[in-house]
């Protein structure tokens, strides 16, 4: 689970540089929310294309999580990249004093998608390409709004554990403010990602490490001293958030169809 | 002589730009007064092809691209990967060894991988020969990539008289460790050290670097001598040219140390492979 957090912040700042140079973009954009996920992104996006190139969108709900609105602000500062402040309360309730709900993960989730509607839209005017935050622990156990804060242009973080990026974040110089935070989706004052999971990153990470990585099965991983719900339970947040990490499935009926056998890379001439 | 290794990042499915790319390499060898100048697997175009495969396929003796390379190595020996069309719809992952205006050989890769992040064998026919062959420095046998992490393949080579294995490849990184490095790059490194230093051979292997669809490709291209020493290596994330000056001698030198070529039995290995061929239960 160690890594060196030097040869993966030369990695992926080449990643971000030469990916936003195969598309001919210059500047890069992303959500900034003041947790360290995004907070590393920052300070990698910073570093691969330069400060003036980096957008940073802070989009607090009201007046709510002030004090991350104000460390989004401070990072923003500290990079010297751009940065913009845009409260979503206005749009989404618009949406929900027409459709009403006492369902806090639906409002959550409009809020995500309302964020990422934002940075498409702003990606367009400032011909900047998304960068993703989402990291390795996240997608794995689909916590995450599918369309929301999982949509993205690029995502240089993809492949790294909370843990790895806690590593990583103390190697780029992340303040420590909020590298001691506790994790938190946003999706309502209080939450905390662990919480909500049940279980803290470090177990999680080390399961989901035995898991993926070394493939080891279920079995094994219990016999390595894991929990048995644990184990169980990490293995049913994997299966059933697939749906998140994959196109939707068409339905094949002609000779050569989208997703299936019409198969061309991504980095297509370029 | 003198080798270079020409670590780069082919443009992915546009041969037209790809063959700018070595034209540039190869003229920046030509100062360097290199006399065998490598690059790396699908050097002139790219790696991750897919459904790209039939549109960048040629026939090398019929391919203006090719033409002006079997002019240029009147110059300088090269080495270069591309698909292959050698028969009608088959398409092949290979390399040509250019020298003196011709084609002295090409090798189709055989192990085509096709696991985990790998899917070669959906879009690529497969070779069937190992080959040791002439060439103006001695005899040579050229591997592709998955090639050589089959050690039964170098040990063809080496029984066919090989003095130099060159492996040309596009090797992603994986795996991170406390390292400055992928955990892969290791893999390839004691391949090549072990290769060369029980084969008396000079091992070149050339990889690429650059990003294909997120795939990181992992370079660290390395020269060893025939005693398994290493003698330069690239840098594992950026591009390169890595020149080497060598001496043929060393082979020489190492088999009268070390004759493991004079007390090779191939008979006795051929025979044991076909009892143990004969003896497979379905």
């Amino acid at each position: 689970m160690k890594i060196n957090p030097a040869f993966v912040e030369k990695v992926l700042t080449s990643f971000i540089k030469e990916e936003l140079a195969k598309f001919h973009f210059k500047k890069g954009i992303l959500g900034l929310s003041g947790g360290l996920d995004s907070s590393v992104c920052a300070f990698l996006a910073a570093r691969a294309l330069k400060p003036d190139n980096v957008i940073a969108l802070i989009l607090p709900y009201g007046k709510a999580y002030q004090d991350d609105v104000q460390d989004a602000q401070e990072i923003a500062k500290l990079l010297g990249i751009h940065s913009e402040t845009i409260d979503i309360s206005p749009m989404v309730d618009a949406y929900f004093s027409r459709y009403p709900t006492p369902d806090r993960i639906i409002k959550g989730n409009k809020m995500a998608r309302e964020r990422m509607s934002i940075l498409y839209d702003f990606s367009a005017r400032e011909k900047a390409i998304i960068l993703g935050t989402s990291n390795k622990t996240e997608l794995l156990l689909g916590y995450g709004t599918i369309h929301g804060d999982m949509a993205c242009g690029i995502n240089p973080l993809g492949d790294l554990y909370k843990t790895q990026i806690r590593q990583l974040a103390v190697h780029l110089g992340v303040p420590e403010k909020i590298r001691k935070k506790t994790p938190s989706a946003g999706l309502w004052t209080g939450q905390s990602d662990e919480g909500e999971l049940g279980f803290p990153y470090g177990t999680m990470d080390e399961i989901l490490f035995q898991l993926v990585d070394l493939r080891k099965s279920k079995k094994d991983v219990i016999a390595a001293g894991f929990k048995k719900e644990d184990v169980k339970r990490i293995i049913h947040l994997i299966k059933n958030s697939e749906f998140k990490r994959k196109l939707p499935p068409i339905a094949k009926i002609s000779s050569r169809t989208v997703g299936h056998d019409f198969l061309f890379p991504y980095d297509w001439d370029k | 002589m003198k080798v270079g290794l020409a670590q780069i990042t082919p443009v992915l499915g546009n041969v037209h730009k790809n063959f700018d790319l070595h034209l540039h390499t190869i003229e920046k060898a030509k100062k360097k007064k290199i006399d065998l100048l490598i690059f790396p697997e699908l050097s002139l175009t790219g790696y991750t092809l897919k459904d790209l495969v039939e549109e960048v396929a040629v026939r090398p003796e019929k391919d203006p691209v090719f033409s002006k390379l079997k002019t240029l190595s009147r110059d300088l020996s090269l080495v270069v990967g591309f698909v292959e069309e050698k028969e009608k719809g088959l398409f092949y992952n290979s390399a040509a060894f250019l020298s003196g205006g011709k084609i002295l050989h090409i090798h189709r890769k055989v192990f085509l991988p096709t696991y985990g992040m790998f899917e070669e064998m959906k879009f690529f026919a497969l070779g069937r020969n190992f080959k040791t062959f002439s060439t103006p420095f001695g005899k040579m046998g050229m591997l592709i990539c998955y090639d050589f992490l089959h050690y039964g393949t170098s040990y063809l080579l080496f029984a066919g008289g090989s003095e130099i294995i060159t492996v040309i490849s596009a090797a992603p990184g994986r795996g991170l460790s406390e390292k400055e490095k992928y955990e892969s790059n290791r893999m390839w490194e004691l391949m090549g050290e072990t290769i060369s230093r029980f084969s008396s051979a000079f091992l070149f292997y050339c990889n690429r670097v650059g990003f294909e669809d997120g795939k990181h490709f992992a370079g660290g291209s390395f020269i060893f001598n025939p005693v398994g020493q290493l003698l330069a290596q690239a840098s594992y994330l950026d591009e390169d040219l890595l020149i080497q000056k060598i001496s043929l001698d060393d082979i020489r030198e190492a088999r009268k140390k070390w004759p493991y070529k004079r007390d090779e039995k191939p008979e006795i290995i051929l025979h044991s492979l076909q009892r143990i061929v004969q003896d497979y239960e379905d």
